[in-house]
């Protein structure tokens, strides 16, 4: 199927995305996005300063905002074949992701936005919740989608 | 602080091998949220030259696998761009280089800050050898529930002005330079 503002409707669901927070993954992320904070690399800092409340290393929010994108952009594309093109990225997030954690994203559009030919986009609904079921973060991403 | 050299073995690209990875390093002259002011406006310390290398190394270091974001060849080939496709949120990559050690905005560095939300918006991809400017506006400075957030505005402009993308950054920052002193000296 084309992926295109004619058929997609609203509740179609995105094959989830599962991404794993080991300190390496966490620590190769550091030096991709130059945030270097010790929060995320440093374990003794962490132990001692406690940011989150917890001894522990965590992932860095905007890893955690790229794993939420990667569920759209996963299956319709960065620029989609038929044209479509990612608008925005607006993310939340609700609990630190623990050094470790298995992170399961989720994705299901929620509406349509019906701007005229060449202008439409959907909005999608992104979670994302760690291994023991909380929710971690969550998204709203808009698309742009052909006629 | 030294950074654990662990993270030597991720080096790939030539920015990292040059940009001070030490973020302990100057926080005495970060700016704080008790000193930000909203409506303050200014270019990032550095500009930034997109690089092949500086996208592949954002789009693996997020997982993905697409031939489009990790295989160049294949880009070169097969992308509407006929380059590697960028990760949305490869702008932090951007962001984290231009705004440096000194300066407005050097509060994305802070020790002890905590990340609430953030949005990203995407106007165009960006292209190889373009020269990016960061320009960083102080947008929202406010306490909810007893804490002190900061939102600034990154604007990414290429070297013809054309705007490329905009992040509305927002840290839970420590409120005063004492605040920030406890986790810098943790």
């Amino acid at each position: 199927m084309s992926i295109l503002f004619r058929n997609i409707e609203a509740g179609y669901k995105f094959q989830p995305v599962v991404q794993s927070y080991v300190q390496s993954a966490i620590d190769h992320y550091a030096l991709a996005s130059l945030d270097m904070n010790p929060v995320h690399t440093n374990e003794e800092w962490a132990a001692r300063a406690k940011v989150f409340g917890i001894p522990e290393t965590v992932g860095h929010g905007m890893m955690t905002m790229s794993t939420l994108a990667s569920v759209v952009t996963r299956e319709w594309g960065v620029i989609g074949k038929d044209g479509g093109s990612l608008r925005f990225v607006d993310a939340k997030f609700t609990k630190p992701v623990k050094v470790g954690e298995t992170v399961t994203a989720t994705g299901t559009v929620k509406r349509k936005h019906h701007y005229g030919p060449g202008k439409n986009w959907v909005l999608i609904a992104v979670e994302a919740k760690d291994s023991a079921g909380d929710l971690i973060g969550l998204a709203e991403v808009g698309y742009n989608l052909p006629d | 602080m030294p950074v654990p050299s662990r993270l030597d073995r991720f080096i790939e690209t030539e920015k990292q091998r040059h940009f001070h990875r030490d973020f302990m390093v100057g926080w005495e002259a970060y700016e704080t949220w008790e000193e930000a002011t909203v409506g303050q406006s200014g270019p990032g310390q550095r500009t930034f030259k997109i690089t092949e290398e500086d996208i592949l190394d954002y789009n693996l270091a997020c997982g993905e696998t697409d031939p489009l974001m990790v295989d160049p060849e294949y880009a070169r080939k097969n992308s509407p761009t006929g380059e590697l496709l960028q990760h949305p949120i490869f702008v932090t990559t951007i962001a984290f280089y231009s705004l440096g050690e000194s300066g407005i905005g050097t509060w994305i560095r802070t020790p002890g800050a905590r990340n609430p939300q953030q949005r990203i918006e995407i106007v165009e991809p960006f292209r190889y050898g373009e020269i990016i400017t960061t320009t960083v506006s102080t947008a929202d400075k406010f306490t909810q529930r007893s804490k002190p957030y900061l939102q600034m505005l990154l604007d990414f402009r290429n070297e013809k002005n054309v705007l490329k993308a905009r992040w509305w950054c927002s840290l839970i920052l420590p409120e005063t330079r004492a605040d920030v002193a406890r986790f810098a000296n943790a």
